[in-house]
């Protein structure tokens, strides 16, 4: 019953991303600008190229706090984004998405420590050979996991994600002689230059970059527009001839590997790793990006993310009520913005880029059309 | 061997456990079958009744004499300050969630989680609450147990069969049946679907409430407690299957009997040994031990 009533919901929403609808424009309005500028683009690619310069100048902000409010906005965007991939793309919410973060984070910090066994700087080799490490451990992670959780989908779907990734914490929380337990692992120094915060900020950028033009590359490849179709009509999907469960089995593991870079990159920022980076509520905080940013938009989980830890950073500085702080921004997302925040600009650029009723209500329509598949 | 005392009294431990288990999952269970919401804040609405109950106790205990008696006003009394608190909250937040998807209903429940987690912080402070009622052990089986045990072991029994047969002897307990399988006809038969979920609601609330009450002498309330158990309940609802209430007893006995020895065991991975029960069932009967396939 929930399954039914859900894919129908999803269905008649549609997808929300842009397409190019390129207007002739004469007159030189507020509207006109911005449908002259960004409407080539759609929302999307202009969200995308404003946040991307946008982390491109944030070292000229004073002050080494907010380059690593940058720095963790970047590293959890990441994440949020491979998140959005199973939840914005394929329809299934994943409450265990931060066990491969975590198996990331593991992967690279417990080898940096193989290679520096007291802790401490490590060589330059080291440290790409550890960070390489990461990635594939997360993968392996998802591809044990993918074989169980692609059975199910909806509220089982999330909750044997949960069941699953709970159960690499408790792993990684137990094993002490090997993860160091509730320890964690500490003294995850990178080398020298690494250890500036504006250069880790840059390398981590050019890593999240590359991540994200890959992500989209995928995305918009044949596979990512059938995972859409799962997304809006699995017995469809079906029916068509699509491997259902292989599709999903392929996506799930492609997100565990981003989720594993982003975790691999958390190690030597915090120079410290914890099993708590496995565990729901390190999930949570990726549903909640991808919601807060809007999970219909290629870039809206990484918005997310500047929303949510911009405003942990701030809230934290003056109170310990961050809870009930980001509770009320979630509720009146989820009552007033249900697309998330660039949900709201997306309806707002689209009033904007249109040239006028008759046509942009034909565009829209072929616009729908093409979207609903 | 281990001592069988202590297996004994860890059984006594692991049925109540599995009694607030069962308290709360019967809410949850109902609230999601009737209304396809599944509600993260469950917990934290008895977790709430709890303090709310500690503190109507301390404020009775001061006027007269700190007894056993004191419990039953202050349970009621949070239980019903609960459930019109759940009314409210059903009319204000969760009505406007009906026809929205599951992340957004989980993630507005869970924003309910933070909130009222704040809330309580606001007002009780951080340390945890608990009530002491003078009671004497006894001696059961040849071991000293709390007789309190007992007591909640029963309430939980006789929620059990009173929810049964609510639901299957009297009126409206079939229409709430009707509605988990038809909403659309039970509507179409004149009945008002919007009082029957914020019954359902509010109910669901009452009963998490009861046994945030009940269970303060014996569990102190604590921040976090919340999420602890929901994450459990969760497990429970998933083992015993949506919408079946037999279903959900059984697993609860079980996982509470289970989390209970495995504390013995290995005390960090309790919740380790739930979640692989949890893992084997969505296996190998995604609907549950006692749920039906078409509710999958």
């Amino acid at each position: 019953m929930g399954s039914v009533r859900h894919g129908t919901a999803l269905l008649t929403k549609g997808t929300n991303v842009s397409i190019d609808s390129a207007p002739v424009i004469q007159k030189t309005t507020p509207r006109s600008v911005v449908a002259r500028t960004f409407g080539k683009w759609g929302l999307s690619g202009a969200a995308t190229a404003i946040v991307f310069v946008g982390f491109v100048l944030v070292p000229l902000v004073p002050g080494q706090f907010w380059i690593y409010v940058a720095t963790e906005i970047l590293i959890l965007g990441l994440l949020a984004m491979s998140f959005n991939m199973l939840y914005g793309y394929m329809g299934q919410i994943s409450f265990g998405h931060a066990a491969y973060f975590g198996l990331g984070a593991y992967g690279a910090g417990l080898l940096m420590r193989f290679f520096r066994p007291g802790g401490g700087e490590i060589g330059y080799l080291d440290f790409f050979l550890s960070l390489l490490a990461g990635p594939p451990v997360a993968a392996i992670g998802a591809l044990v996991i993918s074989v169980f959780v692609v059975r199910l989908t909806g509220i089982y779907f999330a909750i044997l994600t949960l069941a699953f990734g709970e159960l690499l914490y408790y792993i990684v929380f137990s094993w002490y002689s090997f993860t160091k337990g509730d320890d964690g692992v500490q003294g995850l120094l990178p080398p020298p230059f690494f250890q500036d915060a504006v250069n880790y900020y840059y390398f981590t950028l050019a890593v999240v970059l590359i991540s994200a033009l890959l992500m989209w590359r995928i995305l918009e490849s044949p596979f990512g527009y059938t995972l859409r179709t799962l997304r809006d009509n699995q017995r469809r999907a079906a029916f068509l001839g699509i491997n259902v469960r292989l599709h999903m089995s392929v996506n799930f593991v492609i997100a565990g590997t981003f989720a594993g870079i982003s975790g691999a990159l958390w190690g030597p920022f915090q120079r410290s790793i914890a099993p708590g980076l496995l565990g729901w509520q390190e999930s949570g905080v990726a549903v909640f990006m991808a919601l807060i940013g809007g999970s219909k938009i290629f870039i809206g989980p990484m918005v997310g993310s500047a929303i949510y830890t911009f405003l942990h950073a701030f809230v934290t500085i003056y109170t310990v009520y961050w809870p009930l702080t980001i509770g009320l921004v979630i509720m009146a997302i989820v009552l007033f913005a249900p697309g998330g925040v660039l949900g709201l600009f997306q309806s707002w650029f689209d009033r904007m880029t249109k040239k006028n009723d008759a046509t942009a209500d034909r565009s829209a329509q072929t616009r729908q059309d093409e979207n609903t598949l | 061997m281990a001592d069988l005392n202590a297996l004994l009294i860890q059984l006594f431990a692991g049925l109540s456990r599995g009694m607030v288990l069962f308290l709360l999952s019967a809410g949850l269970s109902l609230i999601f079958g009737v209304m396809n919401i599944l509600n993260f804040a469950h917990a934290t609405f008895w977790l709430l009744a709890g303090y709310i109950t500690v503190t109507i106790y301390a404020y009775l205990a001061d006027t007269f004499a700190p007894g056993f008696l004191l419990l039953v006003p202050a349970v009621l009394g949070a239980t019903a300050i609960m459930v019109a608190l759940g009314l409210l909250i059903e009319r204000v937040l969760i009505r406007r969630m009906y026809d929205r998807e599951l992340p957004e209903q989980l993630l507005l429940t869970f924003a309910l989680v933070l909130i009222l987690g704040d809330v309580i912080k606001l007002i009780w402070g951080v340390q945890n609450r608990r009530i002491f009622v003078p009671v004497t052990p006894m001696q059961a089986f040849g071991v000293f147990i709390n007789p309190y045990y007992f007591f909640l072991i029963g309430a939980g029994f006789a929620v059990a069969i009173g929810l049964w047969l609510f639901l299957h002897r009297t009126k409206y307990g079939r229409i709430v049946r009707a509605a988990v399988y038809n909403r659309e006809m039970v509507n179409a038969l004149g009945i008002r679907i919007p009082m029957i979920y914020a019954g359902v609601f509010a109910a669901g609330v009452g009963i998490a409430a009861f046994a945030g009450g009940i269970f303060s002498p014996l569990l102190p309330m604590a921040l976090g407690n919340d999420i602890d158990i929901i994450v459990q309940c969760f497990a429970v609802v998933v083992i015993g299957g949506f919408g079946s209430i037999l279903g959900t007893f059984v697993a609860s006995l079980l996982v509470g009997i289970v989390y209970s020895f495995s504390i013995l065991i290995w005390p960090d991975g309790a919740l380790a040994m739930i979640f692989l029960i949890v893992i084997a069932v969505l296996i190998w009967r995604p609907w549950g031990l006692f749920g039906t396939e078409l509710r999958s």
